[in-house]
């Protein structure tokens, strides 16, 4: 018995690494990732220490640090080596360098006015005005825009300036200067606040349960038992052309549809006649966006439903069809309680299965409208493709893109069960579902 | 209610299955369709409560042609040979369904459905789902699903197939018991005659589409109308004899016995070549016309012995008795046919 657990648990390591790798970590990293304001700013690996305009904003803002933050916008002089040695590449005389290094190494002032006035008080002075702001002007230092690579380095050179910093101050300084990225709950923040959030949202719940309800289902529903009830041949024939779009390829089955609502396609070239003014039907007004949005994502997503829905009648006994005939049943009334609650099973697979595929594509939208026109048809995995992966600007945020996804996940979880709920899954899977 | 096909013809595709077939069920009979596999029966049945659409003829009930009306308007009553209950409804549900369907009120539903449960005795499962029903079980909610309408007409089609032997011996009794009490007119397709003869008031014996003889179980197992119609009555089934009609008497070839004929038989079918039909308890140690033969097989039966004795010539007739120790396999016998119950077939099997 051990053995063959062991044995069996060798066999499933390869397929559970697989698991892993590709299911299962992509989820934990998007989680990861959804708690972090990685962009292409920060970059995916670790940044520096830089003050820089947006530093200094956030002091301000965030830590009223006002007077700091202009003071660091401030130049400071350092007499250094650095500037020693430029002064003496600029032309400035030996004993010049040499007595402002024995008398002045280390000293810092506030402005280029009090150098100057110590290189004219010096022995050694240097010839003519002109030679000593260029001197000064070597010796100007500020970390502004200034990489480090810790926080201490950045701290260090900043009290090296000759500004003395509190506690408060130097946190302060270390966390708004960071350029990498960092963990943070901002992301959800946003998404609460900005108002297209909302609005998307609002447009992936009327699309996915609008082309579920109608067409992944519903019309599925239909043209199973619609072909259940004609003659073989007639029946696979209707089946196979339902099949079509779905094994037509996307780019060029969309592209029919476009052609069919251009302003001088098929549309528009037979409703001309008729008083209409040729238009792109597909982008004029958000009514028609959706409507052939969900035309095209439902023609595409009936044809699963059809098929699983005809083979579970299939699966019914016919001699339930002729009972239920002579004990009275109409056509209507034998879908009603012979063939719908044997597919109760099926109709909550697909219902289930298809929330969740019409959730996270976004193809269709893509191709079609792109979200147009203004965004009318923009819904969740289309927002989040365009924040993490396709912005114009180039600039990706890949948190942000991140948050949106897992918010998706959340929400198809959270359906999952309540369909599970819904449909009394315990009670269907207890009991045999076709007997005899 | 009576039930007449005139001229009922059925076709799959080519295929004739039933051509031009006429009967009468009479009202408040069961008459049995019996017949081997594949011969037409459950066609017929389909037929009679309009699962099947006919390709010519008329049905009537009574004096109604329900030919051109669907099953839906013809309430008839059916047993399907799986049953065929509905998965998903528990017994009561089942049984109400037809009710239902009507629109009647829940409470009168309820009441019938108790009473006809009462009536094939399973008031206790009304709350379960056929997954959880014996055969047996089963078989009782459909009859009380095909009768709670007080149909016209009953159909049954192998309604004891599924059960076990002696489940079968039960329902075979209560299925007849609950026909008489409802005094409702019953077809019961069936494959095997003991069930025919049973259970039936006639039975209709049917070949490849064709009825060959109605008439009463004991009318058809002492007169039946030809070898095929007698082979299939009767367990264990009659033997032949191969042989001729020689002056009064029929002669076994083999052997040189003579065995008397009817005068008018034999007047009227001198030298001609015939079978002679010869049914177990018609073969017998003591009485009738002595034949030598030698024991062949025997089966015990309990109560009763069956032999086998085979003739020079091969050929074979069986004999059932009182159990009997008394002989072996290999013994010769002489044992007696009873010349009396003899039948006589011509050439072509039609008896004589
Ligand atoms: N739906 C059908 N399509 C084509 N042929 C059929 C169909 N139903 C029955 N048949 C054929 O009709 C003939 C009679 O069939 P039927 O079912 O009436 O036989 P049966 O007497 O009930 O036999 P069994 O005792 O095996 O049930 C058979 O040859 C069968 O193959
Ligand atoms: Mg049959």
């Amino acid at each position: 018995m051990g053995n063959s657990r062991h044995l069996g648990l060798m066999l499933l390591a390869p397929a559970g690494i697989f698991v892993i790798l590709f299911f299962l970590a992509p989820v934990v990293l998007t989680a990861v990732f959804g708690f972090t304001n990685m962009s292409t700013a920060t970059g995916i690996s670790g940044g520096a220490y830089v003050v820089s305009d947006s530093t200094m904003l956030a002091l301000k803002e965030r830590y009223g640090e006002q007077e700091l933050a202009e003071r660091l916008l401030r130049k400071s002089y350092v007499i250094d080596e650095a500037g020693l040695q430029a002064a003496l590449e600029g032309g400035a005389a030996r004993p010049t360098v040499e007595e402002l290094r024995e008398k002045y190494l280390g000293a810092s002032f506030g402005s280029r006015r009090e150098v100057e006035r110590l290189l004219k008080k010096l022995y050694n002075r240097p010839a003519g005005i002109r030679q000593i702001k260029k001197i000064a002007a070597g010796f100007e230092r500020s970390v502004v825009n200034v990489r480090y690579d810790t926080p201490e380095a950045l701290l260090a050179a900043i009290e090296g300036y000759g500004i003395t910093l509190t506690e408060a101050q130097k946190e302060a300084l270390a966390e708004v200067s960071y350029t990498g990225w960092v963990f943070t709950a901002q992301n959800f923040k946003t998404m609460v606040e900005l108002p297209d959030t909302w609005r998307t949202m609002a447009n992936t719940l009327f699309y996915v349960f609008t082309t579920l309800i109608l067409f992944n289902t519903g019309f599925a529903l239909v043209l199973a038992i619609a072909t259940h009830y004609m003659p073989d041949r007639p029946a696979g024939f209707f089946r196979s052309v339902w099949l079509l779009p779905r094994i037509t390829p996307p780019v060029l089955y969309v592209l029919m549809w476009k052609w069919l609502a251009w302003d001088n396609g098929f549309l528009a070239t037979i409703l001309e006649p008729m008083g209409f003014a040729p238009r792109n039907w597909l982008l004029d007004t958000p009514a028609n966006a959706w409507t052939f949005i969900i035309l095209i994502n439902g023609f595409v997503g009936a044809s699963m439903g059809m098929l699983i829905f005809s083979s579970a009648i299939k699966a019914i006994p016919q001699p339930l069809f002729y009972a239920s005939e002579v004990d009275g049943a109409s056509r209507w009334q034998q879908i009603r309680h012979i063939i719908l609650p044997q597919l109760r099973w099926p109709i909550l697979f697909i219902t289930s299965y298809q929330t969740l595929s019409l959730l996270t594509s976004f193809e269709y939208i893509l191709l079609a409208t792109n979200g147009g026109p203004g965004g009318a048809t923009e819904v969740w995995a289309l927002a989040t493709y365009m924040k993490a992966l396709n912005n114009y600007g180039g600039a990706l945020q890949y948190g942000y893109g991140a948050a949106m996804s897992l918010v998706l996940v959340v929400i198809g979880v959270a359906l999952s069960l309540v369909y599970l709920r819904m449909f009394n899954f315990k009670a269907l899977t207890e009991s045999p579902k076709i007997e005899q | 209610m009576r039930i007449l096909l005139e001229n009922f013809t059925k076709k799959f595709g080519d295929l004739t299955v039933i051509d031009g077939m006429n009967l009468e069920v009479r009202d408040g009979e069961m008459l049995a369709l019996l017949g081997g596999s594949g011969c037409g029966k459950s066609t017929t049945l389909f037929s009679i409560c309009g699962i099947h659409r006919i390709d010519g003829g008329r049905i009537l009930f009574g004096d109604r042609d329900v030919t051109r009306t669907t099953s839906q308007e013809r309430n008839v009553g059916v047993v399907f040979q799986s049953f065929a209950l509905y998965p998903h409804m528990t017994v009561e549900q089942n049984i109400g369904f037809p009710l239902k369907l009507r629109k009647e009120p829940k409470e009168q539903i309820a009441r019938k459905v108790g009473e006809i449960a009462e009536m094939v005795h399973i008031e206790e499962l009304l709350q379960r789902r056929p997954g959880e029903l014996s055969g047996g079980q089963q078989q009782r909610v459909a009859l009380a699903r095909a009768l709670i309408r007080r149909p016209s007409v009953l159909l049954l089609d192998e309604p004891l197939a599924n059960l076990d032997a002696a489940l079968r011996l039960e329902m075979r009794s209560e299925i007849r018991r609950i026909q008489k009490e409802t005094g409702i007119t019953a077809v019961l397709v069936t494959h095997d005659q003991v069930e025919a003869m049973s259970m039936a008031d006639r039975i209709a014996i049917m070949d490849a589409g064709k009825i060959l003889q109605i008439a009463e179980p004991r009318e058809m197992y002492e007169n039946p109308v030809s070898d095929y119609v007698a082979s299939f009555l009767g367990s264990p089934p009659i033997s032949f004899l191969a042989g001729r009609i020689e002056g009064d008497a029929f002669v076994e070839p083999a052997t040189g016995t003579r065995i008397p004929l009817r005068p008018e038989i034999a007047a009227s079918h001198g030298g001609r070549a015939v079978r002679l039909g010869i049914r177990p308890e018609h073969f017998q140690p003591e009485g009738g016309i002595a034949i030598p033969g030698r024991i062949s097989f025997i089966e015990i039966q309990g109560r009763e012995t069956l032999f086998d004795v085979e003739l020079p010539d091969g050929s074979v007739i069986r004999s059932i008795q009182r159990a009997n120790d008394a002989v072996r396999i290999g013994d010769e016998v002489r044992w007696g046919i009873d010349h009396e119950k003899i039948l006589v077939f011509d050439e072509n099997g039609l008896k004589i």
